[in-house]
């Protein structure tokens, strides 16, 4: 939190600011106890920084940076560590980094508890539910009121932000059928006589009509293989009518043959993306280098495994699975650089930055810490043409990217690295820079360089509290927690009740997370209840 | 010319010296050895404050006194020779490419980890993981020489992918572990589970072996390599007499867990 | 917290408390279903129903000790100058180490480490003298593995291996693995086959349906062999006398593992303790990992103290590594051998050292004792041992789980919270460290005014 009475006049900035429709104009922004004000004081301390450009502090949508599978990938990656340390600072603690959420709600206590430990940085989860049996057994059963109270309990229970569906319908055919997958989204699930294609309607039509403010938040079925942009294409249109977020968008847009070479589907995924304004989506680039594959769609990492790479596979119990492995992206691999120039088309496809969003899925498609090399190529064409001559020709010579031409401006960067996200993610507090706004605010000095440039910001203010000054670390934040609280009918309760006695191995009275977890956190309101901010304090 | 160090201050608890490689004292004046910093415990110390230095900095360094404390004795060498008269702490010669360090002593656990070239010669015994990956690495060292003259303990050279590890003494058990090419030899005997998941490469003892299950007899043989590297040896200070020169040792391959294609090789007879 | 209840029987004695859904911590088995019945005037629980044999015993021989709460050599001080004095020792130390954790709730480990970071200390845990090998293990080949209540849903057949659960965790089996129904179980134990593969008939045989005795020390041989023959390679036709175990029986094995629709293997320290240690688990983790290209396996260490995994998840998400980790540096190192206790403590490393929750003066081996003896100790414990009496500062802490909350981490990475029975006029052990932190703190910052 920012104390009382701290202000701050950042002066003669260029200003990007696209939720208030603001282009690179030269204006100051005026910070007030942790918020953007329209007024302040002569004893504001004043930031001259004439030439810089300021941007509302970034949102990312989909990153995997807490909860038992990335601290499962840290245990198993010792010798990544090494190569990569932090020493402690007197603001700062200490840590090693390299490459390191979406959480089961059995864990959700890990994640919070983590959090805590997780510095500057406000966030909030999504939960697992898309293989979650009890929710099943209701679809099967066709009680879609109780359905939707269920998924209200769960998000309320575990103190998400919204629901993720993985893979859906994939946990009975990896844990049930001796580590199979699911193929085909029309394919029933035994034994729940459901196609994956209706749980994961089921689920959107809930998700949104629970008013929750992100939708549901979907991995695809059938995740890099050839071919599966047609199963990507499915998904979108039995959201048909309803919001929807499609994650981490450049796996699933493969076209080709299954079992042979990707080819690119990304002209088909965006086009269909540009005219259906109910889709949101982020793109989850790849770059190269060192990644981590960690998801809840274990038989993908199984699938991904070569020879005997190290590999981690945790079930947890009615509700998901998990699989964690080391993975590298290769320049010169057919694959990889195919993946590579899928991410960056379809970017360069899309005509609504607003719906169409920054990510790397960190740590699958690359570390979050490649996100300023990502934004030079959207932004710098030389640089693309540059880069593609490094890299496997026969994927350059099979994909669209060499035809395009088009560059980002910062204005769009903006949209989709804050602006967006914050939308998206029902933050209206976040993600822009007008009066009210939270005083998250990001300084870079201006440089043709883009990769240099959103290297390392020369300040970042948390909360209207200064953090980084001159690219150094000067304060330590403890950011907040998000989440949110969709009504139910507490009658359901009685249903989860004899579920949990039955099938799981902890109480029910055990599992929800009680409030003393919260600490300092917001519940993000839905969105039938106008713009209000609902806050509990410490 | 030698620059010469000697232990005058005996450490409370270990310390950390990097430094004390030719690559970080090469053209230092006297005064500049001493301003080196290194870690004692958790302090920043200097070399001064526990040695002696006598010479500027010079490409071959002389290490006087009992080291066991200090770590990472020439750490990262590339060229020029280290020689300890004393004993040697963990991590001796971590991650060099060349040059040389020779013990006189005992050598500590992790001897040239990450090592790619060079040679380590340690006149007495070293402790566990000699020439061996660190935790969850794949791989191990990548090149060079390490020879012991003494007994080692446990995994010996464990996943080495390429270089020659010699043992004058016994080598605990675990010797050649996930081994993934390079040759291993011990000339006093190995504990068990030599080899256990070795992909490629040459373990030979000269003294019979408790194999795993996973190892099977194939021939027996007169290698001819195997003169070249013990002319080497003998060459290198380790007493090699005739019968192991030109001796018939029977060849076993292994692991079948993995691929089938590792060699343990014992002496069998003359 | 504590959801807490008068029953009607007992409005007359108002002073009886029932907790309901209490967990207890006595072992890693961490079971959330206890049933507390609290007399508060005498400050006992008088029934521990559902619990075990040790869980009974665990909750109601729990009392409140007449004890000092901080002593300094001894000799009874205020907290304060006990926090003042242990905050000193720490500061000064320029090896200082930290030990223990395993009986302390996340919150009070989450303190630890940072205190180990702000003094460049040296981080351990009892998982080093326990299932560190499997930690080790683990990050040489990964692992495949689920919760327990997958395993009561799913698994229709279940090998123990170097375990004897009857005896340490004996709800292992009634509440998780063998006896419960599940929802692919629908008789229980019926549709199980449960193996237990250990060195001599246990206690825990009668709940087998086969028992393999395998020669002492030749585990790993054992499941070398079997790793081999999973991939359809040969052994030595010699394996009985090398292992104990025949061809016939190891080749039936095989095809029941790689033909069941759920197995699993839980392992113990007859496994990880013995000769080869971090290879024999290493080996049952691949072999688990090698059966999934059959069927769906997973693999899980029955892991003995009751947060023992919860310092594990803690010290990996703040550090990076799960068990022995250095800070001299100013960052977290990770070198198993050498930031391990017993094994610094042997070398004579430490200069210091913060015991929580532990006690290594009674069970580590003697070389390891003997250096503690020379250098100044702070402990933290519920109960006086060895340790604490030897300690330059000991702290008397409340006890998780009965005194005080809290979250834990069951065997398989479940988070629980605790649900304490009644108040301890001991302070917890995160007050204890979160007082030294607070004190290092301010010494830091004094040192470096100093030094400007």
């Amino acid at each position: 939190m920012a104390e009382n009475g701290t202000e701050l006049r950042i002066k003669g900035g260029k200003v990007y600011d696209p939720a208030n429709g603001i282009d690179g104009e030269v204006r100051d922004v005026l910070v007030r106890d942790g918020r953007i004000v329209d007024k302040v004081s002569e004893k504001a301390r004043t930031f001259n920084i004439p030439g810089m450009v300021v941007m509302p502090g970034g949102i990312d949508i989909h990153c995997h940076i807490a909860g038992p599978k990335v601290n499962l990938s840290r245990k198993l990656q010792p010798e990544d560590h090494r190569l990569d340390v932090h020493p402690g600072t007197d603001v700062t603690r200490s840590g090693v980094g390299g490459v390191t959420p979406s959480v089961p709600p059995l864990a959700a206590r890990h994640v919070i508890e983590e959090f805590h430990d997780t510095p500057v940085i406000d966030k909030g989860f999504y939960v697992l539910l898309g293989n979650n049996m009890f929710l099943y057994d209701l679809l099967k059963q066709g009680r879609k009121q109780d359905f939707k109270d269920a998924i209200a309990w769960w998000v309320t229970a575990a103190r998400a932000a919204s629901v993720k569906l993985v893979n859906a319908g994939s946990d009975e055919f990896w844990k049930g059928r001796r580590n199979e997958n699911v193929t085909d989204v029309n394919e029933k699930i035994d034994p729940f006589d459901l196609t994956p294609l209706h749980a994961t309607a089921a689920f959107i039509e809930a998700v949104d009509e629970l008013n929750m403010p992100h939708p549901a938040h979907i991995h695809c079925n059938n995740l890099g293989h050839s071919g599966n942009f047609q199963t990507t294409l499915d998904t979108m249109k039995a959201a048909e009518g309803h919001r929807a977020h499609i994650a981490h968008i450049q796996f699933h847009s493969y076209a080709g043959e299954l079992g042979k070479r990707v080819q690119t589907g990304s002209e088909a995924i965006i086009d269909y993306i540009n005219t259906h304004e109910n889709i949101t989506t982020d793109i989850g680039m790849v770059m190269f280098g060192k990644a981590t594959a960690m998801t809840a769609d274990a038989p993908l990492t199984w699938m991904l495994r070569f020879k005997d790479t190290k590999w981690i596979n945790a079930d947890t119990e009615c509700e998901s699975g998990c699989g964690v492995m080391p993975f590298e992206y290769q320049d010169t691999n057919y694959t990889h650089t195919m993946q590579w120039a899928i991410g960056l088309e379809l970017f360069l496809l899309s005509q609504d930055p607003w719906r169409v969003m920054f990510s790397t899925d960190h740590p699958n498609g690359a570390s979050f810490r490649t996100y300023p090399r990502l934004i030079r190529l959207l932004m710098d064409r030389g640089f693309r043409a540059e880069m593609m001559k490094q890299v496997n020709q026969k994927a350059i010579s099979n994909c669209l990217l060499p035809q395009l031409d088009r560059e980002y401006s910062l204005y769009e960067i903006a949209i989709i690295t804050r602006a967006a996200p914050a939308r998206a993610l029902g933050l209206a507090n976040k993600g822009h820079l007008g009066v009210g706004a939270d005083a998250d605010i990001t300084i870079y000095t201006d440089d043709e360089n883009r990769e240099r440039m959103f290297n390392a910001p020369r300040y970042v203010i948390k909360a209207g509290k200064p953090i980084i000054e001159d690219h150094e670390f000067v304060d330590d934040h403890i950011g907040r927690f998000l989440h949110t609280e969709p009504e139910y009918d507490s009658a359901i309760e009685d249903q989860i009740r004899p579920f949990f006695d039955d099938y799981y191995s902890i109480r029910f009275n055990n599992y929800r997370v009680d409030a003393s977890y919260l600490h300092d956190h917001e519940v993000i309101p839905l969105r039938n209840s106008g713009n209000g901010r609902k806050k509990k304090g410490k | 010319m030698h620059t010469e160090l000697e232990l005058t201050t005996a450490p409370e608890v270990p310390i950390e010296a990097e430094c004390l490689s030719p690559a970080k004292i090469k053209g230092l004046s006297q005064s500049g050895i001493e301003h080196l910093a290194m870690m004692h415990g958790n302090r920043k110390v200097r070399v001064g404050d526990f040695f002696r230095v006598t010479g500027n900095g010079q490409s071959s360094l002389r290490l006087e006194g009992d080291l066991s404390r200090v770590k990472y004795i020439g750490a990262g060498m590339k060229e020029g020779e280290v020689r300890v008269n004393g004993s040697a702490g963990m991590h001796l010669g971590a991650g060099m490419s060349g040059g040389v360090i020779r013990v006189s002593g005992d050598a500590s656990d992790w001897v040239g980890p990450e090592m790619s070239g060079g040679r380590i010669e340690v006149m007495g015994n070293a402790g566990h993981m000699v020439g061996s990956a660190y935790r969850g690495q794949r791989v191990g060292i990548m090149g060079g020489e390490i020879l012991i003259h003494g007994n080692v303990k446990n995994e010996l050279g464990s996943a080495m992918r390429r270089g020659l590890i010699a043992v004058g003494g016994q080598a605990g058990d675990f010797v050649g572990v996930n081994m993934r090419a390079g040759t291993i030899v011990v000339m006093g005997g190995m504990g068990i589970r030599a080899g256990a998941g070795m992909v490629r490469g040459s373990i030979i003892s000269f003294e019979p072996v408790e194999l795993l299950p996973t190892f099977t007899y194939s021939c027996w043989l007169r290698p001819t390599f195997l003169r070249f590297y013990l002319c080497h040896l003998g060459q290198s200070g380790f007493e090699i007499d005739d019968d192991h020169m030109g001796g018939r040792y029977r060849r076993y391959c292994g692991d079948s867990v993995e691929e089938n294609r590792g060699e343990i090789l014992v002496f069998d007879s003359r | 917290m504590s959801e807490t209840k008068t029953p009607e029987a007992a409005k007359d004695e108002p002073n009886i408390r029932i907790v309901e859904d209490a967990t207890c911590t006595f072992c890693g088995c961490v079971c959330d279903d206890m049933e507390l019945t609290v007399d508060l005037d005498a400050n006992r629980i008088t029934k521990a129903k559902n619990a075990c044999v040790l869980g009974r015993a665990w909750f109601l021989q729990h009392g409140i000790e007449d004890h000092p709460q901080a002593m300094i050599d001894g000799r009874e001080v205020p907290l304060e100058e006990a926090m003042d004095e242990a905050a000193r020792i720490l500061h000064e130390a320029k090896f200082p180490i930290t030990y223990g954790l395993s009986d302390s709730p996340c919150e009070a480990q989450r303190v630890a480490v940072a205190i180990n970071d702000l003094v460049l200390g040296n981080i351990d845990t009892t998982t080093s003298v326990c299932h560190g090998p499997s930690g080790i293990a683990f990050q040489g080949v990964g692992e495949s593995t689920s919760t327990l209540g997958e395993v009561k849903n799913r698994a229709d057949l279940v090998i123990y291996w170097g375990g004897n659960p009857a005896e340490s965790h004996p709800r292992h089996f009634t509440r998780y693995t063998v006896t419960p129904k599940g929802r692919y179980i629908p008789n229980g134990k019926k549709d199980r086959y449960v193996v237990l593969i250990d060195v001599r008939k246990t206690p825990s045989a009668p709940v087998a349906d086969q028992l393999i005795r395998v020669k002492p020390g030749r585990d790993f041989e054992l499941l070398w062999a079997l790793r081999a023959l999973v991939r359809g390679r040969d052994v030595d036709p010699d394996i009985e006398k090398i292992t104990g175990v025949s061809r016939e029986v190891l080749d039936e094995l095989v095809e029941r593992m790689k033909n069941c629709n759920f197995g699993v293997l839980f392992f113990g320290m007859g496994l990880t303790m013995t000769r080869g240690r971090h290879f024999n688990s290493g080996a049952l983790l691949a072999l688990a990992t090698d059966l999934n290209k059959y069927t769906h396996f997973v693999a899980k260490p029955v892991r003995g103290h009751g947060n023992v995994t919860g310092a594990d998840n803690v010290v990996s998400w703040q550090t990076g590594y799960p068990f022995g980790v250095n800070f001299h540096r100013g960052y977290p190192r990770f070198n198993p051998g050498e930031y391990t206790t017993v094994d610094l403590l042997a070398r004579g490393d430490a200069d210091a050292a913060l015991m929580i929750a532990t006690d290594p003066a009674s069970n580590f081996p003697k070389r390891a004792i003997e250096h503690l003896k020379k250098i100044p100790v702070i402990s933290l414990d519920a109960k006086p041992t060895y340790t604490s009496r030897q300690a330059r500062v000991a702290f008397m802490v409340a006890t998780y789980g009965i005194n005080t909350g809290g979250t834990v981490y069951r065997m398989d990475d479940v988070p629980i919270t605790l649900r304490p029975a009644f108040d301890s006029p001991f302070p917890t052990d995160e007050e204890v460290l979160t007082g030294i932190h607070t004190r290092l703190k301010k010494l830091r910052a004094n040192g470096r005014k100093k030094a400007a």
